[in-house]
């Protein structure tokens, strides 16, 4: 059973309409990834399924449960986490004030000591910088502190919107690595990415996002040798 | 006089302007809603000091605290009724929704309270210094201002509640994201901007007499202040209710009273067109 199923939802922003019925389904303890286009609609889906946009249509279900309608910190309250495209820190807190924040949710204030710990294993360079103000850290370091916030907050679903944008692909790399770890421990995980290749050799499953609409899905060892995929997107 | 003594009493008062003005920079800072019900809160403040004091017989004192519970709740009503409706519309909407709270409160007070002033008739005494004469509620005015400031300041930076609002200030969608409620955050904001309104309120009827209109005047002041200070930045007010406070204290020692608000404001269009962040700098 899909641990989080988005059925043929519709959303957009006023008058623009952006995402035309697309559907897909998480796996529990897998990782998916949501490809596609500049433009495409990525950004918009991760938006809609946190409820930072109300879906004009269609339904998001968590656990089994449609939370369609829920505020965004009710989905983190339950355990739906997305780290947002261009990181979103707060810029102006510490390091670890940050990751504090992360722990906001019920359930990641009980394993707030062992998130802690842990991050900072999977981080060690946040654990050098923990007294510093985000906004003066680099951008790799950065990116790491909104994937450690993400998993401060104890998530059973982490989206991570565009983890690989303006990143070396040495930390890219590095990064993915640490997500596939996180997946070996039961974390279900969502990489919403421009960076087709990169998203399809670290997934599992596959969905490629056209136009609002899911365009192809399927397994990602197929997607990678699929023709048209190829052409569209990997320009081979 | 000495012009020593118009500086002691004019810093004094400045702590207290300074409080005032830290109420509408919060509310700034955290949610960029300018409150022009500032004022009329102070006013509330003032009068709710008041009638503990002389109904009731409370101490001042006693009675601030009460003022601060009363301020917060009122603050949290005030957003959830009037603010949160129109928090992500454009400022003219957030202006417009917090003028009508102050007309109402204005209305009403003047309704029940008439425009005649009122003072609360409370002394701790005096100490003489030199040639500078200490009024015992200004000093204790004073140093309730540092304390509340020093509260203020713990509470942002060493609990979590006060983190969360650091959290919406700086990013409210992420705060969102994390499970940081942030409409409840913004709530809680509101009602400390009004309750530190409503303590300056309290504070101030110690030593001045005032009507439901006072608190125009103190808006005012507060404006200029937080300019001073860089808005958005709660310790920046403190030190602009300083300088206006010592201002204000040594001008009519040279020149008439009123040009104290001459001069004033002169300073608050200096200050915007030769360094628009404050003198503090604001820290967006």
């Amino acid at each position: 059973m899909a641990i989080l199923e988005i059925n043929d939802i519709s959303s957009g922003y006023g008058e623009v309409q952006i995402l035309w019925g697309a559907t897909l389904a998480l796996e529990p303890g897998k990782i998916t990834s949501l490809v596609g286009a500049n433009g495409a609609g990525k950004t918009t889906m991760l938006r809609t399924v946190m409820g930072l946009v109300k879906p004009k249509g269609g339904t998001v279900t968590f656990e089994g449960k449609n939370v369609s309608q829920l505020s965004a910190h009710a989905k983190a309250e339950m355990g739906l986490v997305l780290v947002p495209e261009g990181r979103q820190l707060f810029s102006e807190m510490t390091v670890e004030e940050n990751l504090e924040m992360g722990a906001a949710p019920k359930r990641a204030k009980a394993r707030f000591d062992a998130n802690f710990k842990r991050v900072y294993e999977i981080f060690p360079r946040l654990q050098e910088r923990r007294r510093q103000k985000a906004r003066t850290l680099s951008g790799g370091e950065q990116q790491m502190l909104a994937v450690a916030r993400g998993i401060m907050a104890e998530p059973k679903v982490l989206m991570i919107d565009e983890l690989s944008l303006g990143l070396a692909p040495v930390l890219v790399l590095d990064l993915f690595h640490t997500l596939q770890k996180l997946k070996s421990e039961g974390l279900t995980l969502l990489l919403v990415e421009q960076n087709v290749q990169m998203a399809l050799a670290v997934s599992d499953y596959g969905y490629v996002l056209a136009h609002g609409k899911v365009d192809l899905h399927g397994p990602s060892r197929k997607l990678i040798n699929d023709t048209h995929i190829r052409s569209a997107y990997l320009g081979m | 006089m000495d012009i020593l003594a118009f500086l002691t009493d004019g810093l004094l008062i400045g702590f207290v302007y300074g409080i005032a003005a830290m109420g509408l920079t919060l509310i700034w800072g955290v949610m960029n809603v300018i409150n022009l019900s500032h004022g009329s809160i102070i006013a509330l403040g003032m009068f709710a000091l008041y009638f503990l004091f002389v109904s009731l017989g409370i101490n001042p004192y006693i009675g601030v605290v009460i003022v601060a519970v009363l301020g917060l709740l009122l603050g949290m009503i005030i957003y959830a009724v009037a603010i949160h409706r129109v928090i992500n519309a454009p400022h003219l909407s957030t202006l417009l929704a917090t003028f009508a709270v102050n007309m109402i409160i204005i209305g009403l007070g003047t309704t029940a309270f008439s425009t005649s002033p009122r003072n609360v008739d409370f002394s701790l005494g005096s100490a003489t210094v030199g040639p500078v004469t200490l009024l015992g509620t200004r000093v204790v005015a004073a140093l309730a201002s540092v304390l509340i400031t020093a509260a203020l300041y713990f509470f942002l930076y060493r609990t979590t509640l006060g983190k969360y609002v650091r959290a919406v200030t700086d990013n409210r969608a992420a705060a969102e994201l994390m499970g940081i409620p942030s409409a409840r955050v913004l709530a809680l904001s509101f009602g400390l901007g009004t309750m530190l309104a409503a303590v300056a309120g309290g504070l101030i009827a110690t030593f001045f007499p005032f009507t439901i209109l006072s608190g125009g005047t103190y808006e005012l002041k507060s404006f200029v202040i937080c300019v001073l200070g860089g808005v958005g930045n709660p310790l920046g007010a403190l030190f602009g209710g300083l300088i206006l406070g010592t201002f204000e204290g040594i001008i009519p020692y040279f020149l008439p009273t009123s040009w104290v608000p001459v001069i004033e404001f002169i300073l608050f269009v200096v200050i915007l067109l030769v360094r628009p962040t404050g003198l503090l700098g604001a820290k967006k």
